[in-house]
């Protein structure tokens, strides 16, 4: 009966508790050090797959029972466990994590490897930074956020190419971009118009206008070097790696938000206000995005999806973009993980010819083709500007893109210590772009006379580009007692193929946009396949953990090298000095005022691949009125290899004040040898030029970095970030090339030529002498055209975490950039404004260019936003912010021509670009956006 | 073992199949669409296809030099900023591009002949005695050039520059060889003809042109160009017509602007087809006439001068005229009206030169046209007025062609990457400095320059060149046969 009565209690005591677990609602509030609220902080309850996330006031609550224990993790914060005892509440404050803090980087480095053991640089982007900026092209996010890129809008029309760089150019034969990955996948990159193209004269669509920007969850950016050796080819500029999410653990949360804005064009730059008054016409712009993601403790989810649409800063841009991602993860057995992520981009585009074609309506109007603008009188502008407008009506060229991208990640781990990973992904970007020159149109621009019917063109080029990637590696982590050991090896391959059509149709009526309607027609084809691969491996030895040497290498192969060349090894080396890690530093009184100091220095080798097929000796079959004509094609190059770039950097970073003031310094130099060089064949060869490795290009600079903590309460936070970066460029040797021009004319153009930086501006300059006449100085240097000094600035505060305020902004000098708008209006009679008189109409102004060169010097704020968390409006929702920015609000230049517009001069596909020409491209607009978001 | 045995058999089976399935996972293998040298070189009919290559290049040798010797004659003036901005003020650069892409499709055509004759031909089952001919009249038509443009110019890749007599000379050999092998072909004889000609060999030019016109007394041999081929095949070319786009096509960028004394025989190029550009008419019969009223003057015999002219003039009345609309044109786009554009003015004394292009189409010859008339040849003298006009049916016959510029004693130079990269060649050599006519290079500014008064209607060449070149007859620049 006893032990009955006993069993029945047990049964009872029992029912009871477990009645009571399910009962049982914990609450509390996560804060941090400072006692501000916690957002998104990981609460899983040990054991089990239950758990949930706090709110964006830090509050969570949880069903759990007595005796179970909880656990707090979040980013940047030591884990805290808490068992449940007999209170309901429980408040968690968090501490900060030196070691978490350290964040995990993964790019260049085969596996992921904290900050701290890196002897190079690393720039990180987060979500939360990327979340706040209006813009959704992957160059925008980054213009200046990274702190020692520069990137330069070269038009303001939707989707066009941009010119990117970090340690200055360091190739005469391709673009400065990064190569870009996803998840580990590399996607299209190119940044200029494919060899096909539709020519607008100045506005290039871009493939870095589709990358899939939705739901990232970090960006790094190494900037070459050592930092890049792992990847080997074409990897010399840089990469830029997207991580997306993949989800959170625990309860699932959403939100919706809809951005809408006004974009205006910038007069900033007009040399007449009419030019604007005939093509700008303010535009919306239409966002709506939604989210969601959640999971548990062995699969996790994140989707992402988004509408967008603008109509422009003049009457005949548009751009709609149309956007989804999802990504997940989940571990399938103990050992194994998977990661996975999809996205699909769809991105149309119309534009407006630009720049250096005859049909450019604002090249036109601002290059003086109808005089003095100001001058004229109503009655004679009027009909200029009702025919500007007529013809922007009828300007047809359209872009359509969609790019799918999908990565799988997989890691496995073989023992405790030893873990293998493989990626395989893919990216395949489809453009379509259409070109339509109506009767119509070619009327209204004179360019037929009035009455034809039969005139119209129409061109439609294709591009599918499909890159495959794969990589597999086997990671190792040891430690003895005073030693650790990272040790990678693996393998990695990409390959692309880029395949383009053309085809144009002519002599046709108006109202048909089918190609075989046209009486003539013309089709082109072109190809571009290559595969890069090799072979890598990295060790990276922590010493008593304060000190880190890092070797490695990468023995590298490409498809697009001649049948001479063997497989490159380029080999990596550094070293990385934590000298406030050690004890008797952080006890000593000096590490109050000076908490962080930090040496690191290294050597590693990274690549430039040549163009493909650049090796072969090849003949071309054309059509001749109807026959098939043979010709010599390119000589071939049994020797061509990839231009290799070696750097060496050194750099420091100190901490001021518990780190409040951290400064960041970086040396390097970069040299790339075999550089590859198009040099002009002798003429009597007669043969076309033929890609070789013939020069070497030295690079040299300064990164500097400064990030303060202004203020740092409770209530009161404000950050400050400034980078200054130096780069001096020069061409060492160029092979014993003669000077070639790269961009502009002969008279007066971008040159690479030996002693000086890569494409400088030369010329024909009218000095003035001592006797008052002018000399005619031929092939004058007139300027670089990339600025060597330049650098970023933000500025973020908030109040209470709710309301935000940022400021973003950019700035270069010291280069110079040639105002060919200006040349051109003073070639038609229209502006002398500061030519000497004694030249005016007795030279040819291409004898005295000189005075059409100006300081590309600028400043530029990017962005001013303000946002506001209203935090629980309802109950349906967990936050509810609202946010304001303005983009491109202030530009201060030194030129009256806007340096950064340089459309034109980014025409050939993947080629090198010095942006040294402003000519007839509008700029980058100003947008004002306001967003509101839900979260759920 | 049975199951050893049944391993081993699964095995052998799967790595049979995957002997065949490697190409599903090789990524290293990639394709050069292109042709390589196997596709052109020991296929029948080779020939003939490498013989269309070396008539396509043609187009690009004219494409190269036309502007260039238009805009250094006297013949056109370029008022934007697309073409060459040297050749106006004979402004020889070395750096100048142009030279570079000029002497470059010179050596291509020769290079493509020399290709044809070694390889393509020998390895062509169907090559035959016509082929060959072409591709030795093209290797002579390349040195013939060479001649003409250059003070000296290399005859091989990196070879050491020689002299333009010599490449005439060498010239002759070519198309002898021509002659020998395909015999009564009229632009074998005629390039013959021209080449005697500026070698001031009368009796060979003069020979040579009569071979010709008995051929045929009106023989118009072109370079075609097709307007709708692909641009760069190889890099840097363009199979239309360059100059028809500087004249015509361009439309509102009235680029070049010819001389107010030539404006009726503008626009020489204009629209043709879709298909096909306006071709140039290279070695026509009107050179022959030309040539041998030339001679004829110079052996004072001004009847059978007169004959050859009248026999010119009547050719020129069978060529084609062109109705063209070119309403577009402004004279000039930068500053309409500020050269002559109305019928109603008088250019250095003479109506009918300038046509008046607003009022619906005009009548443009696109094979030759002149000012000459029968009373001009009725007048015809053997002194200097003579020549004078002479000169001036040249300069109007051969408008657009590239002539003017050789008959001006004007030459190029070669370009910097030659004396660079050419170990047989310095600095200072002939060929890499200008050799231009002194008497030339003096008025240098003026060769351009006119008046006009649109009020009054009437208009002045500032310079009357054909008087300076006859002026200067005796000087080894000009003239030939003087």
């Amino acid at each position: 009966m006893k032990i009955k009565i006993s069993l029945t209690t047990i049964l009872l005591l029992l029912g009871f508790t477990m009645v009571k677990a399910q009962n049982s609602t914990i609450s509390g509030t996560v804060t941090d050090r400072n006692g501000l609220p916690l957002p998104g902080v990981s609460i899983v309850i040990l054991g089990t797959t239950n758990g949930t996330q706090s709110d964006f006031d830090g509050k969570y609550s949880i069903v759990a029972d007595t005796g179970q224990t909880l656990q707090f993790s979040y980013v940047g914060q030591k884990m805290v466990n808490l068992t449940i005892g007999n209170s309901n509440v429980i408040n968690v404050q968090m501490e900060e994590d030196a070691q978490a803090l350290d964040e995990v980087i993964v790019t260049g480095q085969g596996a992921g490897i904290r900050r701290r053991k890196l002897s190079t640089t690393v720039d990180v982007l987060t979500e939360e930074k990327i979340d706040k900026l209006p813009a959704n092209q992957i160059d925008q996010l980054l213009q200046a956020t990274a702190p020692s890129a520069q990137i330069r809008l070269s038009s303001g029309q939707p989707g066009t190419a941009s010119i990117i760089r970090t340690r200055g150019p360091i190739s005469a034969a391709s673009s400065s971009t990064p190569v870009i990955i996803v998840d580990g996948v590399r996607v299209d990159n190119l940044n200029s118009n494919p060899t096909l193209g539709i020519n607008t004269g100045g506005a290039n669509v871009s493939a870095l206008a589709d990358i899939p920007v939705e739901s990232i969850e970090r960006i790094e950016y190494i900037k070459g070097g050592a930092a890049t050796t792992l990847y080997g080819a074409d990897a010399a500029n840089g990469i830029i790696q997207i991580i997306t999410k993949k989800g959170k653990s625990g309860k699932g949360t959403a939100f919706f938000e809809s951005r809408l804005g006004v974009i205006d064009a910038t007069r900033d730059f007009l040399k007449y206000e009419r030019t604007g008054d005939a093509i700008f016409e303010p535009g919306f712009s239409q966002e709506f995005r939604v989210g969601f993601n959640g999971g548990n403790e062995n699969f996790t989810y994140n989707f992402g999806g988004s509408l967008y649409k603008d109509d422009g800063f003049n009457d005949l841009n548009e751009q709609v973009r149309r956007t989804f991602t999802f990504g997940f993860s989940a571990k399938l057995t103990e050992k194994l993980k998977y990661q996975g992520s999809f996205s699909y981009v769809g991105f149309d585009s119309n534009l407006d010819y630009n720049a250096n074609t005859s049909f450019s309506r604002f090249a036109n109007l601002e290059a003086g083709d109808f005089g003095n603008l100001d001058e004229l009188t109503e009655d004679e502008w009027i009909p200029i500007r009702d025919n500007t407008r007529r013809i922007g009506e009828l300007v047809d060229i359209s872009s359509r893109t969609s790019r799918f991208t999908a990565s799988n990640k997989f890691t496995y781990d073989i023992t405790r210590t030893l873990q293998a990973n493989a990626t395989v992904g893919i990216d395949f970007r489809h453009t379509v772009q259409e070109n339509l020159d109506s009767n119509k149109l070619l009327i209204a621009l004179g360019s037929i006379p009035p009455g034809t019917t039969d005139q119209a063109s129409f061109s439609r080029a294709l591009r599918d580009n499909f890159i495959v990637t794969g990589d597999m590696n086997f990671t190792h982590r040891a430690s003895t007692d005073n030693f650790s050991f990272v040790s990678v090896f693996g393998g990695q391959f990409f390959r692309t193929s880029d395949r383009q059509n053309r085809l144009d149709g002519e002599g046709g009526v108006d109202g048909t946009r089918k190609i075989d309607f046209f009486p003539t027609q013309n089709a082109l084809d072109f190809v571009l396949e290559n595969a890069n691969y090799g072979l890598y491996f990295l060790e990276n030895v922590g010493i008593y953990d304060v000190a880190y040497l890092e070797f490695g290498g990468r023995l590298d192969r490409s498809t697009a090298s001649g049948s001479n060349t063997k497989p490159l090894l380029l080999p990596k080396v550094g070293f990385t000095y934590n000298l406030s890690d050690h004890s008797f530093y952080q006890e000593a009184n000096i590490s109050n005022w000076i908490s962080n100091i930090r040496l690191r220095a290294n050597y590693g080798e990274a690549t430039n691949f040549a163009t493909p097929f650049a090796q072969d000796r090849t003949f071309e079959l054309s059509s001749f009125l109807g026959v098939p004509a043979f010709s010599f094609a390119n000589p071939g190059n049994d020797d061509l290899i990839s231009e290799t770039v070696q750097t060496f950097e050194f750099g420091i970073d100190l901490g001021f004040f518990k780190n409040r003031l951290n400064l960041s310094g970086t040396r390097y130099v970069a040299n790339t040898i075999d550089a590859l060089f198009t040099p002009v064949a002798a003429p009597s060869r007669g043969s076309q030029n033929q890609l070789r490795n013939i020069g070497k290009v030295e690079n040299k600079g300064w990164e500097l970095e400064l990030r303060a903590a202004i203020l740092q309460s409770e209530r009161h936070q404000m950050n400050l970030s400034v980078s200054y970066n130096q780069n001096e460029n020069n061409v060492v040797d160029a092979g014993g090339s003669s000077p070639f021009v790269t961009g502009g004319f002969t008279v007066l153009g971008s040159v690479v030529a030996e002693g000086e930086s890569l494409g400088f501006l030369r010329g024909t300059a009218a000095v003035l002498q001592d006797d008052g006449t002018y000399e005619f100085e031929t092939n004058s240097f007139l300027g670089k055209t990339f600025a060597p000094n330049f650098g970023s600035f933000s500025l973020d505060y908030t109040f209470k975490d709710k309301l935000n305020l940022f400021l973003t902004g950019d700035y270069q000098f010291g280069g110079q950039i040639t105002d060919l708008t200006f040349l051109l209006r003073h070639l038609g009679g229209v502006d002398n404004t500061g030519i000497p008189e004694e030249l005016i109409g007795t030279t040819s102004p291409f004898n005295y260019v000189n005075f059409f060169i100006f300081d590309n010097d600028y400043l530029k704020i990017r962005n001013i936003g303000l946002s506001y968390n209203f935090g629980q409006l309802s109950p349906l929702f967990s936050n509810v912010r609202f946010g304001i920015t303005v983009t491109n609000p202030f530009n201060f230049v030194k030129a009256d021509a806007d340096p950064e517009a340089t459309g034109s001069g980014i025409a050939l596909q993947n080629g090198f670009s010095s942006g040294g020409f402003a000519y007839g491209t509008e700029s980058a607009p100003r947008i004002y956006m306001s967003s509101l978001k839900f979260q759920f | 073992m049975k199951k050893a045995i049944l391993l081993l058999i699964m095995l052998a089976f799967l790595i049979n199949c995957t002997d065949d399935f490697s190409s599903v996972v090789d990524f290293t293998k990639v394709e050069n669409p292109t042709l390589s040298e196997e596709s052109v070189v020991g296929q029948p009919n080779s020939s003939i296809i490498w013989l269309d290559g070396i008539k396509r290049n043609m187009a690009f040798v004219y494409n190269e030099l036309l502007v260039l010797a238009e805009l250094g004659s006297d013949n056109y003036v370029n008022t934007q900023t697309f073409y060459n901005q040297f050749l106006d003020g004979l402004n020889l650069q070395a750096a100048d591009p142009s030279l570079r892409n000029a002497t470059r499709e010179i050596a291509r055509l020769r290079e493509m002949a020399v290709f044809g004759l070694e390889t393509v031909g020998p390895g062509d089952s169907e090559y035959s005695k016509a082929t060959e001919a072409d591709y030795n009249f093209y290797m002579g038509l390349s040195y013939m050039y060479a001649g003409m443009y250059f003070p000296a110019l290399p005859q091989e890749p990196l070879g050491p520059a020689v002299t333009a007599e010599q490449n005439y000379l060498d010239a002759i050999e070519a198309i002898d060889k021509a002659i020998e092998l395909n015999p009564d072909q009229t632009r074998y004889l005629m390039a013959k003809s021209r080449i005697n000609y500026f070698l001031g060999n009368k009796v060979e030019a003069v020979s040579a042109a009569n071979q010709a016109l008995a051929i045929d007394p009106a023989f118009d041999n072109v370079v075609n160009f097709d307007e709708n081929a692909p641009i760069n095949v190889p890099a840097g070319t363009n199979p239309s017509n360059i100059m028809e786009s500087a004249l015509y096509e361009r439309g509102t960028f009235d680029d070049l602007q010819p001389l107010p004394t030539l404006d009726f025989l503008d626009p020489k190029y204009s629209f043709l087809s879709a298909e096909e550009d306006a071709p140039v008419h290279y070695l026509k019969a009107e050179e022959a006439f030309l040539i041998l009223a030339e001679a004829n003057l110079a052996d004072n015999n001004v009847a059978a001068a007169q004959q050859n002219l009248n026999s010119l003039l009547a050719l020129i009345e069978t060529r084609e005229v062109r109705s063209i609309n070119d309403a577009i044109e402004d004279r000039s786009q930068r500053e309409p009206g500020s050269r002559p554009d109305s019928s109603i003015v008088v250019v250095n004394g003479r109506s009918n030169l300038v046509l008046n292009r607003k009022s619906g189409e005009i009548q443009v010859p696109s094979v030759s046209g002149t000012s000459l008339t029968v009373n001009d040849i009725d007048g015809l003298t053997a002194d200097d007025t003579g020549l004078e006009l002479l000169y001036r049916t040249r300069q109007e016959v051969f408008i657009a062609e590239g002539l003017r510029f050789v008959d001006m004693g004007l030459k190029l130079i070669l370009d910097e990457n030659e004396v660079l990269l050419n170990g047989n060649i310095s600095e200072n050599d002939l060929g890499t400095v200008p050799v231009l006519p002194p008497f030339l290079t003096a008025v240098v500014d003026d060769l351009d320059s006119f008046t006009y008064d649109a009020n009054t209607g009437t208009a002045n060449t500032v310079l009357d060149v054909n008087a300076i070149l006859v002026a200067n007859k005796s000087s080894d620049f000009v003239l030939p046969f003087h």
